[in-house]
């Protein structure tokens, strides 16, 4: 498999600026980066560096200001919105720091959202689709609670399990341990880790380091740039 | 020291949305307003029993009211008499009879004035003393005594011009028989409700030995501990014993369910026929001011969404929750008591309009009852209160219930979470079906008023009323006696007519006069129904027969009113003489029931529930005309038409075809009468536009109010429709991002919230139209509504609703849709 074929996302002097009544502010600039299918990535830096922001335009929930990004093919620049809402549900699974579930619907129809969106997937499959997701972050039992009745943990787990039901190319991460205990925090890097096992492409923000010592890549941005890309050896697995 | 921080905070807040604390004041003014308005209004026309100096409660006591003629209807004196005797359930009662007595002499001396024949206790039963001489006494319901007479503040000004030495003047009446003046009443008594003077009844009518026919009104307090209800039931129960023993000619005033006396509030029972209107025009207030608390509410919780993250912080430092709520509650205080001021402002110009109103519909024939006087009086400035106090809980309680349940350390933590939990959701979803429930209803029964008012006023009657003058003529009858039931009655009923025919010859010998009509009512104006059965079409059961209204008309006078015979002839005198029984029946109910063109011969006649009149032959048909107005449920598109001579009217109605002015018009028809017997007497004169006015003019005013509760719930519908589902999807915003980061396309997005607000709409219309429903058929008892009314009230003001829903839902959800999902996701 040569490189071109293993590359996912390529992104070429990205810059994102946020214009605000005469301020300019320059979140991004310059950005070049690519990451490659079963990568595990980590994307850190200090708080108001541009790290959440790279990671809304890696997601196609924003738009640069001027730069090229390719998507598993794609060119972004060149998607409308309901392309590049389709990308997203099909190439892209996103876990937030406030899992952000939707409060009045079941784990199961959290699970089983994005695959509502897609027309090519019959209602059996999707419920099928929707168990193997929750059995793989152990929350099968729990699939017709409601978000109020679990725990921040599982939570965040069903979060995963709602990222990973399409089989997205890329699992984008912003913060996932940010509002869990370090019990929590500790059993959802763990589920993070399994997947990437399995093939997994995870793109990751965070600012503790410890999580960031689990992805086998670190990017660290500061004042909008990327300041260092490195390889690291990966932290031991603990089982919780 | 806390509570004045928290007041100058609350200040402070408002102080800095000029806008949105104009919007809400003016919401809740306007919603206060109408509420104050229709209270002071309905307070003083309907809720506060009639009263006098002891406070006591005074009840009419008549027949059923009769809803095919829409009048109040007399009993028989016998039974009023023997009600009077049980003590164990009146304390008092007294019987009149109202009427109108012409006063002055002859000619232009000759004044009308609305007078009261009555017992001599009328005035004790009141406690209301002269201001000059006396009241009646027993002794002047002697027979033989002489004739007296208490007048009227108004009498005495406008008549005696205020003379104080009036006391013992004799004065004639009705062209004869003069009475002594004995006593002046203070300005503004009329009782029982329109009176200008009073005359005593004869003793022999109201202590009757034995059942004849007369028939009166009576007025009553109840004995001690006896209520209403009590009283309703013992009358209802002396009905149905009654029914048994009733002569023939009285047993039509018995209804259906046996029912013949009734005992209703004083007020109540004179103004039967707008009791459901009235009624409708109090819930519709209601309702608004419901909308009016849900609107300022609604933006009030909007505001809380906005703090959540300041309340957040307030709980953090330990703030009790008594002080959260009371600094909710404070912004409502300040809005609502600004707006109840303005309110106070807005109802008592309302209500002085409304006086303005009352005076003009009334202008004609004085006949507006004396506690027809609203205005803001100490019991409407405790409903304000009261209204304001259960406002600011209302508006107040939501917010602050919303400031209570928050997820403050989510809020804290993130700034985000619990912008919307499941219970706020639900309240939101709440708020916007009792929106769209509540401006279905008020809007639905506003536009059916509004169009069928609007519709009765521009009806086609079937008549040119262009240079059209009306009048009433009321014939001495000293002058023009009937000797009932002897051989010269049928001579004395045509020598009756005599001067009305030679009056009409009189006026049409005039250059400036192209016709004249007597009519017992003219068309447009008097309806009420009877059933009619066509000779071997007879329906087994008289009220399965069809209606039809019944006048009596002069010969050759068609052409006055711009009717024509169609077909046949019209009245000659083959049609005048005793026994002699013809009539002329209208288009309509030639088309209806003679359809072949056979109408003319055939014979028809009156049936009621207890008997039925001659057969009358049908001997011409004339041009379709609408008696009584179309919005009364007396009204009939079928008319039927008797030759005036045969009945010898003592007042009837008159309609002159003029040229030139319509004041050379009214002097023509003085002379004349004054030229053919100036002892007639002339009155209500009027043109023929405004007599077809008059009937409707209240409803016409109250349909004004309904309008402009129309346009207030429109307006507070879609504001408050636009701003709750604003609101909804706003908190929303979050969700929408997160739909959108999993790959929802716009147009998903879209389609989801239509479907979530075409679920609200089809709750609240449905139970919205249901309730509208529910409030016509009560209100339909005694109005009528036209199809057009109907269309508009039942598909177009839902489909604005509808409209209105899907819009306020379209924008703010584009507007959220058109953010980048990352500014979405992190919405705050």
């Amino acid at each position: 498999m040569n490189n071109e074929n293993q590359q996912l996302v390529n992104l070429v002097g990205i810059k994102k600026v946020f214009y605000t009544d005469d301020v300019e502010t320059h979140a991004l600039n310059d950005i070049n980066l690519s990451i490659n299918k079963g990568e595990y990535l980590s994307i850190t830096g200090p708080s108001g560096c541009g790290k959440s922001t790279l990671l809304s335009l890696l997601g196609l929930l924003d738009t640069s200001t001027s730069g090229a990004y390719q998507l598993a093919g794609h060119d972004a620049a060149s998607l409308d919105r309901d392309e590049r809402a389709r990308i997203r549900n099909k190439e892209i699974g996103f876990v937030f720091q406030a899992f952000n579930l939707i409060s009045d619907m079941s784990v199961a129809e959290n699970v089983e959202l994005p695959l509502t969106y897609r027309e090519d997937i019959s209602k059996e499959k999707r419920k099928e689709m929707v168990s193997q997701a929750l059995e793989k972050v152990d929350m099968l039992h729990r699939a017709n609670h409601f978000p109020s009745q679990l725990s921040g943990g599982q939570q965040q787990r069903v979060a995963v399990a709602r990222a990973i039901s399409g089989n997205p190319s890329i699992i984008l991460a912003d913060e996932p341990t940010g509002n869990l205990d370090s019990k929590n925090a500790q059993s959802v890097m763990t589920l993070l880790d399994q997947l990437h096992e399995q093939g997994a492409t995870i793109c990751m923000v965070t600012h503790d380091p410890k999580s960031a010592a689990r992805a086998e890549r670190t990017i660290e941005v500061f004042d909008g740039k990327i300041v260092a890309d490195r390889t690291t050896e990966k932290a031991p697995l603990i089982a919780v | 020291m806390s509570l004045s921080l928290d007041i100058k905070y609350s200040a402070r807040l408002l102080g800095k949305k000029p806008a949105f604390t104009a919007l809400t004041v003016c919401i809740v003014a306007v919603g206060l307003g109408l509420t104050l308005y229709a209270f002071s209004l309905l307070n003083g026309l309907l809720f506060t029993p009639l009263s006098f100096a002891d406070k006591e409660p005074i009840y009419a006591v008549e027949s059923m009211y009769d809803h095919t003629h829409l009048s109040r209807r007399p009993a028989d004196t016998m039974d009023l008499y023997h009600l009077k005797q049980d003590k164990s359930l009146f304390k008092d009662m007294g019987f009149y009879t109202e009427g109108t007595t012409f006063v002055g002499g002859t000619g232009e001396g000759l004044r009308k004035f609305n007078s009261t024949y009555t017992s001599w206790n009328l005035f004790s039963f009141t406690g209301v003393q002269p201001v000059l001489g006396r009241t009646l006494s027993p002794e002047d319901q002697f027979e033989g005594a002489e004739q007296v007479l208490v007048m009227g503040y108004d009498m005495w000004q406008s008549y005696f011009n205020g003379d104080p030495n009036v006391i013992g003047k004799v004065v004639p009446i009705d062209g004869s028989d003069p009475a002594r003046v004995v006593g002046v009443m203070p300005e503004g008594f009329a009782f029982p409700s329109v009176a200008q003077m009073w005359q005593p009844l004869p003793q022999s009518i109201v202590e009757p030995t034995e059942r004849d026919s007369s028939r009166l009104f009576a007025y009553a307090k109840l004995a001690g501990g006896v209520s209403l209800k009590q009283a309703q039931l013992s009358l209802y129960n002396t009905s149905l014993e009654l029914s048994q023993t009733l002569p023939e000619e009285a047993r039509g005033m018995i209804s259906a369910d046996g029912r013949y006396l009734s005992i209703e509030p004083f007020k109540k029972a004179n103004i039967t026929q707008y009791y459901g209107m009235f009624l409708a025009l109090w819930a519709v207030s209601v309702l608004i001011l419901l909308l009016a608390c849900i609107n300022v509410g609604n933006l009030l919780l909007a505001r809380v969404n906005e703090r959540i993250k300041e309340v957040a912080i307030r709980v953090a430092l330990g703030v009790p929750r008594k002080r959260l709520i009371l600094q909710m509650l404070l912004e409502s205080v300040f809005i609502c008591l600004l707006g109840g001021f303005i309110a106070l402002l807005l109802a008592g110009w309302g209500l002085d309009v409304t006086n303005e109103i009352f005076d003009e519909t009334y202008a004609v024939d004085d006949l507006k009852p004396f506690w027809w006087v609203v205005g803001l009086d100490g019991e409407s400035m405790l409903v304000l209160l009261g209204t304001i106090v259960g406002m600011v809980v209302v508006t107040g309680f939501i917010p602050a219930k919303r400031s209570l349940n928050g997820d403050f350390n989510a809020v804290l933590r993130d700034g985000t979470r619990g912008a919307l939990g499941q219970k706020a959701a639900k309240v939101t979803k709440v708020l916007v079906v009792s929106e769209i429930l509540l401006s279905a209803v008020v809007l639905i029964l506003a536009t059916i008023l509004l169009v069928s008012s609007h519709g009765a006023t521009n009806a086609d009657y079937g008549v040119n009323t262009e240079k059209r003058l009306t009048a009433q003529l009321q014939l001495p009858p000293t002058a023009y006696p009937i000797r009932d039931e002897t051989e010269f009655e049928h001579e004395d009923r045509v020598a009756r007519s005599k001067f009305y025919y030679d009056l009409k010859a009189s006026l049409e010998s005039r250059d400036d006069i192209n016709g004249v009509v007597f009519m017992s009512q003219l068309p447009g104006t008097g309806g009420g129904t009877s059933h009619f059965e066509i000779e071997g079409r007879e329906a087994p059961v008289y009220n399965e027969n069809p209606y039809s209204n019944n006048e009596g008309v002069s010969r050759d006078s068609w052409y006055a009113l711009g009717m024509e015979i169609v077909e046949g002839r019209d009245f000659d005198f083959r049609d005048v003489g005793e026994g002699v029984n013809s009539m002329i029946i209208n288009e309509s109910i030639a088309k209806e029931f003679f359809p072949d063109g056979d109408a003319v011969g055939k014979r028809v006649r009156q049936v009621f529930r207890n008997n039925k009149r001659d057969w009358n032959t049908i001997v011409g048909i004339v041009s379709d005309t609408y008696h009584g107005t179309t919005m009364d449920f007396s009204g009939s598109p079928y008319n039927v038409y008797h030759v005036m001579d045969n009945w010898g009217m003592f007042q009837v109605m008159v309609a002159i075809n003029y040229e030139g002015s319509q004041a050379q018009a009214q002097q023509g028809l003085i002379d004349e009468v004054n030229r053919v017997n100036p002892d007639v007497g002339i009155f209500h004169m009027q043109s023929y536009d405004e007599l077809i006015e008059k009937p409707i003019l209240l409803i016409a005013a109250v349909s004004k109010i309904f309008l402009l509760c129309g346009l207030v719930a429109a307006f507070l519908a879609a504001s408050g429709i636009y701003a709750v589902a604003a609101n909804s999807i706003q908190q929303r915003t979050q969700e929408i991002g997160v739909r959108r980061a999993l790959g929802s396309t716009d147009g998903k997005i879209m389609k989801l919230f239509m479907k979530q607000a075409s679920w609200q709409l089809m709750v609240g219309l449905v139970v919205g139209i249901g309730l509208s429903v529910w409030l016509l058929g009560f209100m339909s008892q005694t109005m009528v509504f036209n199809n057009l009314s109907y269309w508009l009230g039942m598909f177009g003001m839902p489909l604005m609703i509808i409209a209105i829903v899907l819009f306020a839902t379209y924008i703010p959800t584009r507007k959220v849709i058109e953010l980048e999902p990352s500014d979405a996701l992190h919405h705050n």
